[in-house]
């Protein structure tokens, strides 16, 4: 438990995209704010289908949004 | 906090109060005397009952204070309450079921060794009911935690 190894860079996103706010992605992507502040946080990593939807909402390709560090997993 | 965990919150708490409640009636009943059917039966009825009747209230209340909560701090007459369950509510909902469904069958396997080794089939009723009280309580801090650390 604790941070996951799927990091992304949602907060500047949000911040090049007319800096929309948590509630507003979170609307978008049909989730709750609070799922977001976690996603942000690295304390959640999203399914492939609400990060496909993320990716759709900045207009990105997945890997420009999330990136995984295997150097960090234990298994 | 968010909806949820103000909602596990509540249940937690009642469900804390039922198990406090529960077990010092036992403590009573097999001090006085040792356990009989009709009393321990009723306690079994009065905790079901209350239980039912608790979460629903719970719920209901918990909606109510984040209606007037996020009505006062946003001004907004018709606060919007992020009441919805998304994958993340699930995902910690299961693994909260999950310890709540181990202890459970832990605390029935204990329940029936006591009545495997000669002890009356009350004392294996009471502590069915005992170990489904502390199950829910533990899945509930289980939410608890998740929700705090990050899964």
């Amino acid at each position: 438990m604790g941070k996951c190894l799927v990091s992304n860079n949602i907060r500047k996103l949000r911040f090049y995209n007319d800096e929309m706010t948590q509630k507003e992605l979170a609307d978008k992507v049909g989730v709750t704010r609070q799922t977001i502040v976690a996603i942000e946080k690295a304390k959640y990593s999203p399914s492939l289908e609400l990060a496909f939807r993320i990716a759709l909402v900045f207009d990105s390709p997945l890997e420009e949004i999330f990136s995984y560090d295997p150097k960090d997993d234990p298994g | 906090m968010s909806f949820q965990e103000k909602n596990i919150s509540v249940t937690l708490v009642s469900f804390s109060l039922i198990l406090v409640f529960y077990t010092i009636r036992v403590f009573q009943m097999v001090t006085n005397g040792g356990l009989n059917s009709t009393d321990l039966f009723r306690l079994w009825g009065i905790t079901i009952v209350f239980s039912i009747i608790v979460t629903i209230i719970g719920m209901i209340l918990t909606h109510i204070v984040s209606a007037i909560v996020i009505a006062i701090q946003t001004g907004d007459e018709d606060p919007d309450i992020e009441d919805i369950k998304d994958e993340r509510d699930e995902i910690i909902d299961l693994k909260g079921t999950k310890i709540t469904y181990t202890i459970t069958s832990i605390g029935s396997f204990f329940a029936m060794l006591t009545f495997v080794l000669g002890q009356s089939p009350l004392v294996m009723f009471a502590l069915l009911v005992f170990f489904g009280l502390v199950a829910q309580v533990a899945g509930d801090i289980t939410r608890l935690y998740i929700y705090r650390r990050g899964f």
